[in-house]
């Protein structure tokens, strides 16, 4: 039962790094990972900084709170480039990322290995900022929170104790904000007391006591100089006491232990009775609110005053934002320091770390690939490494290509850690990790399904895979930039949009449209989507029905979206206008024609719904997540349009024969050779 | 000196006050003790006059206007309850069985740990579910340990789920007999070779069943081989056939062809992963007496399977069948969630959930009504505070916490989760002997629940409650920025004929407010003006041409009907404005609402 620990926070990070210098020689040492959570965040960074400036390259990794919002929102066969960038799109939107690894990577030429320095960031959106919030919501998906318990993570940790973080965005949009509240003339505060009436006895009565205390203080200052009534005073034994201390060089009476009801009654009271006392409401670096009444002495000192008054709030507001960004300073400074960043299928993540810390996603894959890449320059997804590169993919022999298969596969050496495996130094990489200033080549790798360890991981694979494709680290000096390397070239910003289907987008070439995206064995003009049709048909069924009222040959095939919908191909696009044409008539006349209908098996029932391919299109950018496929085309709405408008028509044609690019097609042809290849060998 | 000493008593008087806040042992309940806590609950139940129960959800509301506000009818309220029960997820369950004896008040208080674990990899109870980080977080300062909950979190399913996965969870079960007799459509040609073929399979297996039954001599490889070569199999010790099927057409005429051999083949439905029916197994009975026997076999495997897959739901089972009064902070965000997570889907309108509901739970007392009737001022959420407001009456409520076998542990700090479920039995103690009131009055109170969509009437203004007509209301919107709600009455003011008469102006969040006419009339003549560019003179043609809009309640209402939750309502409301073309309203409901200042959006709260 240690999955239930509570973990004491800092004690766990040291004694990682404490218990890995003491027993380096023990090989039962648990891996050493620099955990940081909101208590050691800021100091990490400072370190970080260096650490980031000397890597060759960074591997990332991230833990989300879920991956699809609804089943049917999963990579499908028939998802376009486009729809499955709305899918991913949906994703990056809807779940938060709860751990973030990141893990420098830096070859030490005197050691003749790769020194690694894994971080383990637990991130939560924990509204930092109070004024104005934006709504913060986030989703988690139950399977996905399993998966998370399965490898113990710590949620106590991450809510906990998690670092925040805002989005550039969302600085500049609190930045604006602040400026609102502060930086115009005339719009103060005095305002939202005159919405506040005494109404209930008790406020009167409060409000006549504070009247006469504020009076009585006056008096006395003004009567025997500032120094007079220094004691506090308490009234009624309660927590409320008032004390004489002095404000911006002027006396003021301090307020404690009020309700925000009570000051605002006390504000109310000032306001109206003495004109030459201010009311201040103040808050500290600590957020700890402050209520003063300052005197003044002339017109011209009260204005003053409440100018610094206000420039003070302003001032405390631009350092809780300079607070409030948080985790994002991280990826700042990987974005600033342009350093190669290595992911495994990695698209997903760096669509995550776009909509968290960068802004909200564009709508469209080219406007996101055009963006990401004025922010990181160098991308490299090992996944595309070990499936794309021939000699690579044959190393792999034909095994899968996940992160922990393909460490074990390609690090033996580091998963086991031990020294007699290495019996090939010369094909394996040295790495050693250094957490803290503890260097240690030593450990039990352990289970675990941390970020930061999974970072790790891909940092080995990429490490080791340019090994193999014969990169010389030892004559690679500190001034080349490995993401300008010709061996590496080919595979740099590509990602894989869809693993399952293949789908690869290049990051670096985007401005235009379709271009740069592997052809599809697709035609999409081809589809029509069905949904709402009696939940018992099977494709099969659906196949059989429309078949006899079209020929036997004009559907391809039908796949299943989720139980309540299919995507069915015909042979041609002139068969799709046919199809919806028909079910538009079936359904206006009742007569019995329309009953023996074959097609009458899908439309029974009356709420079949039916669409050309733009519609589902339309159904997977909506930002509603529905769980059954039909509930979200009803609720997105897209029932009324049941006919493909002619003057789309045309359009999506072209969209459609994609045009492929001598790069793409070159990724491509290696690809599929090797894979005849493998399959010959 | 004097200062420091003072300012120290103050402090420690601050301590006194959260330690008056009495802390009860609440029995924690998790998976792992679930089970052996489950006798011990009933007993609970059974011996205690009422319950009270409290939710520790994942979120409440995503924007200040999805909030359940002054402005709402009882559908609006209804549709924005649903709109978050079917959101978020309950972690925690607090249930508090108690007795009233004179003062004294004894509690049964248990605090359940929650989660929704795909237990059966069906995606059930739920897919996913929101979190509002701020709730969380929040949560996370009292000290909530969010890893006991995922890790050892009870899971549940829905009394609609369970039926649904009786069939998907791979066991065959027994063929529903009803549909057996609905013979439908008229047998086609293919239909009767299909059952012909599939009879003389049965047939001949059934005869070697009863021949194997006599010849109990064969040794193994014999009948090992005649298994083989009739295709049948063993289900535990009896034997059985399995035929395939297509389509559920099939599944019906084999049920209705068996029905011949009924007195010893027993048939069972086999589901396929895409929840149809994959294939019919026909069991063989030695006797009749094995019949029955077979049967309630298979009667046990089910209920010890759905046991499991009910998990949590058994005890809001217990509660429903227990019939007794259930006392609630919020009937309406409460029972919503209850029925949305262990009932049922929600349905899509008031009255349908209420007489669902009250199927469920007979009796349920909202506190918040109660409290309103006693002390109106009072506000219920903050259950101390109102505990102390109603400290002017003398009516001392003793807690005796009579939870068998529960060891206290006083610095345990997860033994403290559970505590809003006594405190409001015990407030509940106390407005009862305030008002004095017998146990009839509250037998009936499923009355008051104020949400009976007949319901004509309601408020405005807490504190002069002043009933408003929904014509008479009016959403205004695109507004500048920055504008408190008294300035905006002035800027009306002057702006249009209409406003010279009395009127109010509410925020409901930061993009749109209320003006509420108190004269009948007004509201038509606003909103065609408005819409209506040319008629306009001054200032409010300027601030139509910066973007003001305005509408009337329908617009609210639709927006909340086809679920349009923007973060803004400036946003649903122009959507709703949109999709008015294909709407056909039929709501006939409430035609009032009560104003109160209470509900509208304070921004000392945001």
């Amino acid at each position: 039962m240690r999955r239930h620990k509570q973990w004491p926070l800092r004690p766990l990070a040291y004694s990682f790094c404490s218990s890995s210098a003491e027993t380096v020689t023990n090989s039962t040492v648990a891996f050493p990972l620099k955990h940081v959570t909101k208590s050691n965040f800021e100091t990490t960074l400072n370190d970080l900084r260096s650490l980031v400036k000397a890597a060759d390259f960074v591997a990332i990794d991230l833990e989300m709170t879920g991956v699809t919002s609804a089943p049917w929102r999963d990579s499908l066969e028939f998802d376009r480039y486009d729809v499955r960038y709305l899918k991913v799109k949906d994703s990056a939107e809807k779940f938060a990322v709860v751990q973030f690894g990141v893990c420098p990577f830096r070859w030490d030429s005197h050691t003749q290995s790769f020194v690694s320095h894994p971080h383990n960031f637990f991130v939560f959106p924990r509204q930092e900022l109070t004024f104005d919030p934006p709504a913060h919501e986030f989703l988690c998906q139950t399977t996905s929170i399993d998966f998370l318990a399965k490898y113990q993570f710590d949620f106590n940790t991450c809510i906990h104790e998690g670092i925040s973080y805002l989005s550039r965005r969302q600085e500049e949009d609190a930045s604006k904000r602040l400026e609102m509240l502060y930086g115009e003339e005339g719009i103060d505060s005095t305002v939202e007391t005159e919405d506040l009436k005494l109404v209930r006895l008790s406020d009167v009565l409060f409000a006549e006591r504070m009247k006469k205390m504020i009076n009585e203080w006056r008096s006395g200052l003004l009567h025997s100089g500032n120094a007079s009534s220094e004691s506090p005073r308490i009234s009624n034994g309660s927590t409320q006491s008032t004390e004489t201390v002095f404000y911006h060089m002027r006396p003021a009476l301090s307020l404690k232990g009020f309700t925000s009801h009570q000051l605002r009654v006390i504000k109310l009271v000032v306001g109206k009775h003495f004109g030459d006392l201010v009311y201040i409401h103040s808050n500290d670096k600590n957020s700890y609110s402050q209520d003063f009444v300052v005197y003044t002495d002339s017109e011209y000192d009260k204005e003053n005053l409440m100018k610094e008054a206000k420039d003070e709030r302003k001032r405390v507001g631009e350092r809780k934002i300079q607070y409030a960004i948080g985790f994002r300073q991280v990826i700042d400074l990987l974005s600033s320091e342009k350093k190669l960043i290595v992911g495994h299928n990695c698209f997903l993540d760096i669509a995550h770390v776009y909509s968290k810390f960068l802004g909200p996603l564009p709508s469209t894959a080219e406007k996101f690939v055009a963006s990401i890449n004025n922010h990181f320059p160098y991308i490299v997804d090992t996944k595309i490494l070990l499936n794309v590169n021939p000699v690579l993919h044959q190393r792999m022999k034909k095994s899968s290509t996940s992160l922990s298969s393909a460490f074990s596969l390609l690090c033996p050496q580091i998963e086991f850690s031990s020294r007699s495996s290495v019996s090939f130094p010369q094909q394996h990489v040295k790495i050693e990790v250094e957490v803290d200033n503890v260097r240690s080549s030593n450990w039990n790798a352990g289970g675990k399904h941390e970020a930061g360890y999974d970072a790790f991981m891909t940092g080995c694979i990429f490490a080791q895979a340019c090994n193999h494709l014969g990169f010389d680290f030892k004559q690679h000096s500190q001034s080349d930039h490995l993401a300008q390397n010709e061996k590496l070239d080919k595979y740099i910003n590509r990602l894989y949009l869809s693993w399952t289907r293949g789908d690869i987008i290049n990051l670096r070439t985007g401005h235009s449209n379709a271009d740069n995206w592997r052809v599809s064995k697709f035609k999409y003009g081809n589809i029509v989507l069905i949904w709402n049709f009696p939940r018992k048909l099977k494709a099969r069924e659906i196949k059989e029905c429309i078949c006899k009222a079209f020929g036997s040959a004009s559907v391809t095939s039908v796949y299943h979206v989720d139980d309540s919908a299919v995507f069915v191909m015909f042979k041609n696009s002139e068969l799709v206008w046919d199809f919806l044409t028909l079910k538009q008539q079936l359904e206006s006349s009742d007569g019995p024609v329309s009953v023996l209908h074959p097609l009458s098996k899908i439309l029974e029932g009356g709420n079949t719904g039916a669409a050309d391919y733009e519609a589902y299109k339309e159904i997977c950018s909506s930002h509603i997540s529905k769980i059954v496929f039909s509930d979200q085309a009803e609720t997105v709405g897209v029932k009324s349009r049941t006919r493909p408008d002619p003057q789309g028509e045309t359009e999506r044609k072209e969209e459609n024969t994609v045009v492929v690019t001598p790069t793409a097609s070159d990724l491509i042809d290696t690809f599929l050779a090797n894979r005849v290849e493998a399959k010959a060998g | 000196m004097q200062r420091r000493f003072l300012s120290s008593l103050s402090s420690s008087a601050g301590n006194t006050k959260t330690l008056n806040q009495a802390k009860w042992s609440v029995k924690q309940v998790k998976k792992s003790n679930f089970h052996l806590t489950l006798d011990e609950i009933r007993t609970s139940i059974d011996s205690s006059e009422f319950i009270a129960l409290s939710l520790q959800n994942t979120g409440s509301y995503a924007a200040a206007w999805h909030r359940v506000s002054a402005i709402d009818t009882p559908q609006t309220s209804y549709l924005k309850a649903k709109y978050a029960a079917e959101r978020y997820q309950i972690l925690q369950f607090s249930l508090c069985p108690f007795s009233l004896h004179d003062s004294k008040l004894i509690a049964h208080p248990y605090n359940f740990h929650l989660f929704p674990r795909d237990e059966l990899k069906l995606g059930m109870p739920s897919y996913s579910f929101s979190c509002q980080a701020s709730r969380l977080t929040s949560m996370a300062r009292e000290g909530f340990d969010f890893n006991t909950c995922i890790y050892e979190g009870i899971s549940y399913l829905s009394r609609a789920q369970e039926s649904a996965s009786k069939f998907l969870s791979g066991n065959p079960i027994l063929a529903d007999p009803i549909t057996v007799s609905s013979s439908s459509s008229p047998a086609t040609v293919a239909d009767t070779m299909f059952v012909g073929r599939i009879r003389s399979r049965v047939k001949n297996w059934r005869q070697s069943c009863i021949e194997s039954r006599s010849k109990t001599g064969d040794d193994d490889l014999v009948s090992c081989l005649r298994r083989l070569v009739l295709g049948s199999e063993q289900y535990g010790s009896r034997l059985c056939l399995t035929i395939d099927v297509c389509s559920e057409r099939q599944v019906q005429l084999i049920l209705e062809m068996m029905t011949e051999f009924s007195d010893d083949v027993v048939p069972l439905l086999v589901a396929s992963k895409s929840k149809g029916t994959q294939s019919v197994r026909a069991v063989f009975m030695s006797s009749k007496k094995d019949k029955d026997l077979f049967k309630r076999e298979l009667q046990d495997i089910e209920n010890e399977e759905n046991r499991r897959v009910r998990g949590f739901r058994e005890v809001v089972d217990l509660i429903s069948s227990s019939q007794k009064p259930v006392v609630s902070q919020n009937y309406l965000s409460d029972f919503t969630l209850i029925h949305a997570k262990f009932l049922g889907p929600l349905p899509s309108n008031v009255d349908d959930f209420n007489s669902s509901l009250s199927s469920a739970f007979p009796n349920v007392v909202d506190l918040s009504q109660l409290m309103k009737e006693i002390s109106p001022l009072s506000n219920i959420s903050n259950l101390p505070t109102a505990m102390s407001s109603l400290n002017r009456f003398f009516a001392p409520v003793d807690v005796e916490v009579a939870n068998q076998g529960c060891p206290v542990k006083s610095n345990e700090v997860h033994q403290s989760h559970g505590q809003n479920a006594v405190m409001l039995s015990q407030l509940f103690a106390k407005l009862r002997t305030i008002q004095k009131s017998d146990l009839s009055t509250l037998q009936s109170n499923e009355d008051c629940q104020g949400l009976a969509s007949d319901d004509e009437n309601v408020k405005v203004w807490s504190k002069n409650n002043r009933r408003v007509s929904l014509e008479n209301l009016v959403f205004i919107w695109g507004l500048m920025k920055k504008m408190t709600a008294s300035k905006l009455k002035n800027v009306l003011q002057t702006s249009h004929p209409v406003f010279a008469q009395e009127f109010d102006v509410k925020y409901l969040d930061k993009s749109c407010a209320i003006v509420v006419f108190w004269e009948s009339g007004l509201s038509e003549t606003f909103i065609s003006d408005v819409n209506n560019e040319e008629k306009l003179d001054g200032s409010l043609r300027e601030m139509v041409a910066e973007g003001l809009r305005a509408s009337g309640y329908e617009t609210y209402k639709r927006a909340c009907r086809l679920g349009f939750w923007e973060a803004e309502l400036a946003d649903s409301l122009d959507k709703s404005l949109e999709s008015s073309d294909m709407d056909l309203d039929l709501d006939t409901e409430a035609s009032e609402i009560d104003w109160s200042s209470e509900f509208a959006i304070n921004f000392d709260e945001l």
